[in-house]
């Protein structure tokens, strides 16, 4: 059963333009001029119920407009929108019941008070009953480990832990669909990585069905079985991750430091250096040559190395031209 | 798996706001001490002012120094709790820069978020600012001039929740034309000269021709702090009950003309930002 249907879907941002200096802000007093955006642009989407489903793009590509209209925020310009069988800018209280949206920095905790003050506002606010409450809430902290900061004033907790307590926040109503708005933004590798097992656990064990927004290729890759790459408000690939990375992902990007600055180190043909100091080395290699880079570089005994996703921006460029040759 | 959806009990969730507000202004503990030493100082310069005037003469105005002092710190008392003008610049600049979305999120009538936890807020200064009063009462031992009859004490009260109420949604009718004006520096701006006309801040309001003042009291800000503060001291009793329908009346078209505007206007919001 689809949870999301949108048909044609478009929202076009109009743009105040202010002519510049002194004498253009006189004249826009009486004279405006605005331009249309679209920020969306006719896209069609069904997700199921129970699906782990990433949206990903670059900045500005329309990804966050996308679940401000599926949460009700803002409402579409044109096309057919349902969730969970709702037009959700209706904003009815019974729809909102249902969902749940995590932005990675905007906040439903009260920084002055403990974590456990917002989860009773939230029991409230929901409705839950105290064994429900209860129940949700020591699954979620035990999930999470976090029992011994719930009596902890929110704004001494770090950023990892911030974000566990409005996921659990978020969660504490058994949401049917959890948006999550790049959640890992700002989270070293370990507490991210934390996220991530959580929100696989959430989906499997309770059914919720997530969307997931990230800039962060890991976070797509970890997740999401599916994903959908949107670009200039348009839906440029909607399927299997593990296609996409297969198809589009050509490189990799590696990390390296040194505690003494390396000697005679080569690099792979097809190597992009991106950073490169004595003590730190930072390149893009073709992902067939990532082994043998490794192996390379470990002679060099190095203290440290990362291997990360490509940039979003290169897969959807890649994407694009392809659709552009089609 | 089902979502769970209760039948709610319905103030539940506003009384939880407001406690948590009330919880948040406990937090800052140096504020609440600071709050205390405020009311505290305007009593105290308030019985040196009068003292020296009373000095001269035993009334003015039919007022003795007891029922002047009386009326002085209800007033001041009731002010002080009037706290409703931030919710309007917090409405704009949420909508201005898009974390209003965090309320439009929640299962809950905004209007009713934002009363609830107006009334934490006032809680907490009710609190403070009582206690810090019949302390100094004490202290100076001030005859207390007050109304013996329980029925004006209700309408009163009464008054006092209307006139609050009524504070709260002007402000956030007020921040929530941030959707069509972009700008509120204005709307403010009359709203506040017309609160100070009318509550006599400007000019006496014994100024005034009888004409004007009878146009003045179909207006709500006359029944915000001036007459509960009279009703409580003794005075304006025959005014109660119009003061009562006057406000439940402008209560009711603020509630209609915030719903209406949230109707019209909401579609503007972008929820930029975020």
């Amino acid at each position: 059963m689809n949870i999301i249907e949108a048909k044609n879907l478009t929202k076009t941002y109009r743009r105040f333009l202010k002519p510049e200096g002194l004498r253009g802000s006189i004249k826009s007093l009486w004279r405006r001029e605005y331009i249309q955006k679209d920020a969306v642009s006719s896209l069609n989407l069904s997700v199921a119920e129970g699906e782990l489903i990433g949206l990903i793009g670059p900045n500005g590509a329309g990804k966050t407009t996308l679940t401000k209209m599926f949460t009700g925020i803002i409402a579409p310009t044109s096309g057919e929108l349902s969730v969970l069988g709702y037009y959700p800018n209706d904003l009815k209280n019974e729809f909102k019941q249902q969902y749940a949206v995590v932005m990675g920095q905007k906040s439903q905790l009260f920084f002055e008070l403990t974590a456990n003050d917002t989860l009773h506002l939230f029991k409230e606010i929901y409705g839950l009953s105290e064994s429900t409450f209860r129940e949700t809430k020591d699954y979620f902290t035990n999930l999470f480990q976090v029992r011994h900061l719930m009596d902890v004033q929110v704004r001494t907790l770090s950023l990892g832990e911030r974000m566990k307590m409005e996921l659990i926040v978020a969660l504490l109503h058994n949401p049917r669909i959890l948006f999550l708005d790049e959640p890992t933004i700002g989270l070293d590798a370990i507490a991210s990585r934390q996220i991530r097992t959580f929100l696989r656990q959430v989906n499997r064990e309770r059914g919720t069905t997530i969307l997931l927004t990230s800039h962060y290729m890991e976070d797509i890759k970890a997740l999401c079985p599916r994903c959908v790459v949107i670009n200039h408000g348009k839906k440029i690939y909607d399927g299997s991750t593990e296609t996409l990375f297969e198809n589009y992902q050509q490189n990799k990007r590696i990390s390296a430091t040194f505690p003494q600055p390396p000697t005679d180190l080569s690099l792979p043909d097809g190597a992009q250096i991106i950073e490169q100091t004595p003590y730190k080395l930072v390149f893009q290699t073709p992902k067939e040559s990532v082994a043998s880079v490794l192996t390379d570089l470990m002679q060099h005994n190095p203290a440290d190395i990362s291997v990360e996703e490509e940039e979003i921006g290169a897969l959807v460029e890649r994407i694009y031209e392809e659709n552009k040759t089609v | 798996m089902k979502p769970f959806i209760p039948k709610n009990p319905r103030f539940r969730k506003y009384r939880e706001i407001s406690a948590i507000y009330l919880k948040s202004q406990l937090a800052w503990r140096a504020d609440a001490v600071f709050q205390m030493l405020f009311t505290v100082t305007k009593i105290l310069f308030a019985y040196l002012l009068w003292g020296m005037v009373f000095s001269q003469r035993d009334t003015v105005s039919g007022f003795t120094l007891d029922g002047m002092l009386s009326y002085y710190i209800i007033s001041s008392f009731l002010s002080q709790l009037e706290l409703s003008d931030g919710v309007s610049g917090e409405v704009s600049e949420r909508i201005r820069n898009g974390t209003f979305s965090k309320y439009m999120v929640l299962p809950v009538n905004i209007p009713g978020y934002f009363t609830a936890m107006e009334a934490g807020c006032v809680l907490f200064y009710l609190g403070f600012d009582l206690a810090a009063a019949l302390i100094w009462i004490f202290i100076f031992r001030i005859r207390f001039v007050f109304t013996h009859s329980p029925l004006i004490i209700l309408c009163a009260l009464l008054m006092i929740i209307l006139g609050l109420l009524f504070m709260v949604q002007l402000n956030y009718y007020l921040g929530l034309l941030t959707l069509k004006y972009e700008e509120i520096g204005t709307f403010l701006m009359i709203k506040s000269n017309l609160v100070a006309l009318i509550t006599g801040s400007i000019v006496p309001l014994a100024l005034f021709p009888e004409a004007v003042l009878r146009g003045m009291k179909l207006l709500p800000f006359y029944y915000i702090t001036y007459l509960p503060s009279m009703l409580l001291t003794g005075r304006c009793r025959e005014e109660a009950v119009t003061g009562i329908l006057i406000l439940c009346l402008w209560c009711l078209a603020l509630g209609g003309l915030i719903r209406i505007t949230w109707k019209k206007y909401r579609v503007k919001y972008d929820g930029a930002g975020i």
